[in-house]
């Protein structure tokens, strides 16, 4: 089979994966294009970025018009997340691939483990939707999700930190890293989740823009491997949004979780490069 | 939420929306070229010429399209960012607007960076 093809298929895999999961893209396109197509973890992580953009830029459009999005909380943030992502796409450069491999492996045992957890709690019947109470809900009041400014608190300065953080993740690994925005605006901001949610994807575009940027710029993307996998990604997401409240979420989960397993091994693998 | 920010969503979520779509259907285009020319992606693409990019769209060159999309995706989010500017900038919220030429300030510092160091 033509390669554009598998890259394409896999692009759609990997979008409706993480479309259906509630996981970005990134998380599985820099393994997929790793490890199946043995490219550069680097050129992967470019790649990568150009997707995340795609469908963080799509769906955001949606929860802007359905007013989910927290504009101006989402845009202080992602002042911090571009400053965060412009380092990282420095440093990217800099540190050896094998230590990306290392990181990238800690960040999927990392996922693996959250959901786990997620799982367990759902099988002890715990209380864990979106519309679940932030921590911090009771420092605002009543009627913070209509007033856009209510989250700007005296917290924000941790907020900021962990932007930056947010930023170089995404950078280095090629991921939105909604994976530490949400948890950072629902725990210390106390944005509800759905609300810290669409705020994430909002913020991801830029921050994956920023970054992506130093990558275009540094001759670190490949347009012949950014187009089927960007194309299938885009596609993928899409169904997957559609089709996600058809599926079984529980044995997806499981199965994913021992995808992400595998795939930390070979991460750590490279990293030691063993084999 | 107030007013400014409710008039301002739609129309920020039509410039990513629009910048999304029209990004997409550039890379789709070249991507249609590259598997029909028989090219392996796994070949090693050309590098970004600017200056380059719309003579190969209008050659038909598989990455004059792959380009093109790849920036205007790039650019999207700044793109949306700048629309905010513009939306706060008219409902008088001097702080926001200083938020947004901000991040924009950070997104250029981003491509001059790039530059010195590549």
């Amino acid at each position: 089979m033509d390669v554009g093809l598998l890259m394409l298929a896999g692009g759609i895999a990997a979008g409706a994966f993480g479309s259906i999961l509630g996981l970005g893209g990134g998380l599985l396109i820099v393994p997929l294009l790793t490890l199946a197509f043995g490219l550069p973890l680097r050129e992967a992580v470019g790649v990568s970025l150009v997707c995340v953009i795609v469908t963080s830029s799509a769906s955001a459009g949606v929860y802007l018009q359905r007013k989910q999005a927290n504009l101006r909380l989402g845009m202080v943030l992602e002042l911090f997340t571009a400053t965060g992502a412009i380092i990282g796409g420095a440093i990217a450069f800099l540190i050896d691939e094998r230590l990306l491999a290392g990181l990238f492996a800690i960040l999927l045992v990392y996922v693996a483990a959250t959901m786990l957890g997620g799982l367990r709690r759902r099988v002890t019947a715990e209380p864990a939707t979106d519309d679940e109470t932030p921590p911090h809900a009771h420092a605002v009041g009543e009627g913070v999700e209509r007033d856009d400014r209510a989250y700007l608190s005296g917290r924000m300065p941790v907020a900021a930190v962990g932007s930056v953080g947010a930023g170089i993740a995404s950078a280095l690994l090629g991921i939105g890293g909604g994976l530490i925005k949400v948890p950072l605006m629902h725990l210390v901001l106390g944005v509800p989740l759905r609300i810290a949610t669409a705020t994430s994807n909002l913020m991801i575009g830029i921050t994956a823009s920023a970054s992506a940027i130093v990558y275009l710029v540094r001759g670190g993307i490949d347009a012949y491997v950014a187009g089927p996998t960007a194309i299938g990604v885009f596609v993928g997401a899409t169904v997957g949004s559609r089709l996600g409240h058809r599926i079984g979420q529980r044995q997806l989960r499981v199965a994913f979780v021992l995808v992400l397993l595998y795939t930390a091994v070979e991460m750590a693998r490279r990293a030691l490069a063993i084999g | 939420m107030d007013r400014g920010a409710a008039d301002l969503e739609p129309a920020l979520a039509r410039v990513l929306q629009a910048g999304t779509y029209v990004s997409i259907t550039l890379v789709a285009v070249g991507t249609v070229l590259l598997i029909a020319g028989g090219i392996s992606p796994l070949a090693g693409g050309p590098a970004l010429h600017i200056e380059r990019v719309l003579s190969d769209v209008a050659e038909g060159r598989p990455e004059g399209f792959l380009w093109l999309g790849i920036l205007g995706i790039c650019v999207t989010p700044a793109l949306r960012v700048a629309g905010a500017l513009v939306g706060f900038w008219r409902r008088g919220e001097r702080d926001m607007v200083a938020v947004a030429l901000l991040i924009l300030a950070v997104v250029a510092a981003g491509v001059a960076t790039g530059l010195l160091a590549g």
